[in-house]
């Protein structure tokens, strides 16, 4: 767990949002630099792989818009020693690929890293078809998989730089778009958070006595946005950040969550398997009350990636609203 | 037989390779040992008998033994898309020494953990885009590994193999060959009744492949036809025509063999048609 800073820190000048397929670019390019093992495919979309592309073009594969196919090549070039790194919009690569993701790359356990970008509800405006608030439900079914969803641009490249080279099945979730930045961990340490920053654990990005609101994704700037407005309603907000959502850091969030009477998770995602079904299991048996936000079934509107978090409930307002209406409700 | 993990690459090289037989030898002891295994318990009999002497041919002609590693990367493989055919892929492997023991244990579909498996496959589909990637994966290290896949006819109806189609075209991959049990016949009847194929060699011509077709029981034709394939560049295809079931008159040609346990008597004829005398037991290296 990495941790700590003080409340309500003095405001500091907003960096602009950035892309996450722009930070993990040259992390891909270091990776196949590297290792000569390390193989990188697409299917029409090379944004992620400018670094390869200019670096070495040889070790990039463009499969085309097939990503049945793309998965299975991925998996043939992992049984023939090679370290797939393979990219491509979420919502085809979980959806379409997924019986080659099962049983190609995941039951024998391949090292082959799939990179989803625009999982959950990136794509905003260009509708259904192209969202994916399912991909953490789908990924969590599989054997083997580990499972990311990083904050924002600096937290993907991180989440990058830990699984490469590719070990066995791993998922990252990536933005379609860029993303708000999230402010790195500073300040004394919160008395639960001893470790230093690590990918695979919880990031204690902001303390408070009140309630803790756990979030992964894009969901976690639109956490310390609600945890800085429940200041002012007076309600002191803890913030963590779980970008692993599997292998799950739940002795690390009992920690955090030990003497709080209200945890909040908040997710991108539809319910199986992603954060509030893992908080949920983690804190069990905890005094305490827990609320989940998440994505449910209702057909989305026609609207930008922001719209619709607050659509579904698991926007800043959406997180504000459940804190106040729960802390004020204590035991009922 | 391990079947919870990969195969350990240390542990395949003290099997030595007998001298391969000749093919009709060879398909001729894995026939028999499908049916003895159809007599125990209810297996995808028409589809196994179909490509053994395909794969028969495979092995002892086309694909090269590569010693002193047979696990290293740039080997010669042999993907079974078509993984309903298992025992007939057990079969032909157990006759050539890879495999040994009782082999009527091993899963109806091929999986991780067994010799001579390149890849768990059994949903339709998979095998040939795995093999566009070990192609490839052959061509990165320098190697001239060739990878053969074996599909089937009706298989052909799933749309990932014509993804992996245009694949293995556009990247030029003249180490791929595939086979096509072209038996006409699938799970519910004739191929060109249920979703047609035909013209199809000009659709894999289409696609910018090289055709060959060649008697699928013909172990020397499916070999010179496969060694011509394998020579030019590109892709190539070889359309094997076969009868599913063949080898044992009351089984060919008929769906309703896609599937199915022979009893006392029909064991006993199929055996008598093979020339293989009676009954016996099915465990251990027949």
């Amino acid at each position: 767990m990495t941790a700590a800073p003080a409340s309500a820190s003095a405001a500091a000048p907003v960096p602009a949002p950035a892309s996450m397929r722009a930070s993990c670019a040259p992390v891909i390019g270091e990776a196949v630099e590297n290792d000569p093992r390390v193989v990188t495919l697409g299917a029409d979309g090379q944004a992620l792989f400018t670094s390869v592309l200019r670096r070495r073009p040889d070790r990039y594969v463009e499969v085309g818009i097939a990503e049945a196919n793309l998965v299975g090549v991925a998996a043939g070039l992992a049984r023939s020693g090679r370290l797939p790194v393979v990219g491509a919009m979420a919502p085809f690569l979980v959806r379409r690929a997924y019986e080659q993701i099962r049983l190609d790359i995941c039951l024998p356990g391949l090292p082959v890293v799939l990179l989803g970008v625009g999982g959950g509800l990136g794509y905003g405006h260009l509708g259904p078809t192209h969202h994916a608030p399912d991909d953490i439900a789908l990924m969590s079914a599989l054997p083997n998989m580990r499972i990311y969803c990083p904050s924002d641009a600096q937290d993907a490249a991180d989440v990058l730089r830990g699984v490469l080279p590719p070990a066995g099945p791993c998922y990252i979730r990536l933005a379609a778009r860029p993303d708000p930045v999230v402010p790195a961990p500073h300040g004394a340490a919160d008395t639960a958070a001893p470790v230093p920053r690590d990918p695979d654990g919880v990031r204690l990005l902001r303390t408070g006595a009140d309630a803790l609101v756990v979030a992964t994704g894009r969901c976690v700037a639109e956490a310390l946005t609600a945890a800085e407005a429940l200041a002012d309603d007076g309600v002191q907000t803890a913030v963590a950040a779980v970008s692993c959502l599997r292998p799950f850091p739940a002795t690390e969030l009992r920690a955090l969550a030990a003497g709080r009477p209200l945890v909040v998770s908040v997710c991108e995602a539809l319910e199986t398997g992603a954060l509030a079904q893992q908080t949920e299991a983690a804190l069990t048996d905890r005094p305490g009350r827990l609320v989940r936000l998440e994505v449910d079934h209702r057909y989305p509107p026609v609207a930008s990636h922001e719209e619709l978090l607050r659509f579904y409930g698991v926007d800043s307002a959406g997180i504000r609203s459940a804190v106040l209406h729960h802390h004020s409700n204590k035991g009922s | 037989m391990p079947l919870d993990r990969l195969v350990d690459p240390a542990e395949r090289h003290d099997i030595a390779r007998p001298e391969p037989p000749d093919a009709a030898a060879l398909a001729l002891g894995a026939r028999e040992r499908v049916l003895r295994l159809a007599h125990d318990k209810p297996l995808h009999l028409g589809a196994a008998l179909s490509m053994i002497d395909v794969l028969a041919a495979l092995h002892v002609a086309v694909l090269r033994p590569a010693p002193p590693s047979p696990d290293g990367p740039d080997r010669d493989r042999l993907v079974l898309s078509k993984g309903h055919g298992a025992y007939g892929l057990y079969a032909v492997l157990a006759e050539l020494g890879v495999l040994q023991g009782d082999i009527g244990a091993l899963p109806g579909h091929p999986c991780d953990g067994i010799p001579g498996v390149e890849a768990a496959t059994g949903a339709l589909g998979h095998g040939l885009s795995l093999a566009c990637g070990m192609a490839l994966g052959a061509r990165m290290s320098g190697g001239d590994g060739r990878v053969a896949v074996v599909t089937g006819d009706g298989e052909l109806n799933e749309g990932s193999n014509w993804e992996a189609a245009q694949f293995a075209a556009h990247h030029g991959l003249d180490n791929l060959l595939v086979v096509v049990d072209r038996n006409g016949l699938q799970q519910e009847g004739r191929t060109e009744e249920i979703a047609a194929l035909e013209p199809l060699g000009d659709k894999w011509r289409a696609f910018g492949w090289h055709v060959g077709e060649a008697d699928g029981h013909d172990a020397a034709a499916v070999s010179a036809a496969a060694h011509r394939l394998l020579e030019r560049p590109g892709p190539g295809v070889l359309i094997a025509r076969t009868v599913k079931g063949r080898g044992v008159s009351f089984l060919e040609d008929d769906p309703a063999w896609h599937m199915g346990q022979l009893d006392d008597d029909q064991l006993r004829a199929a055996l008598a048609e093979l020339g293989s005398g009676a009954p016996r037991d099915t465990g251990g290296a027949a």
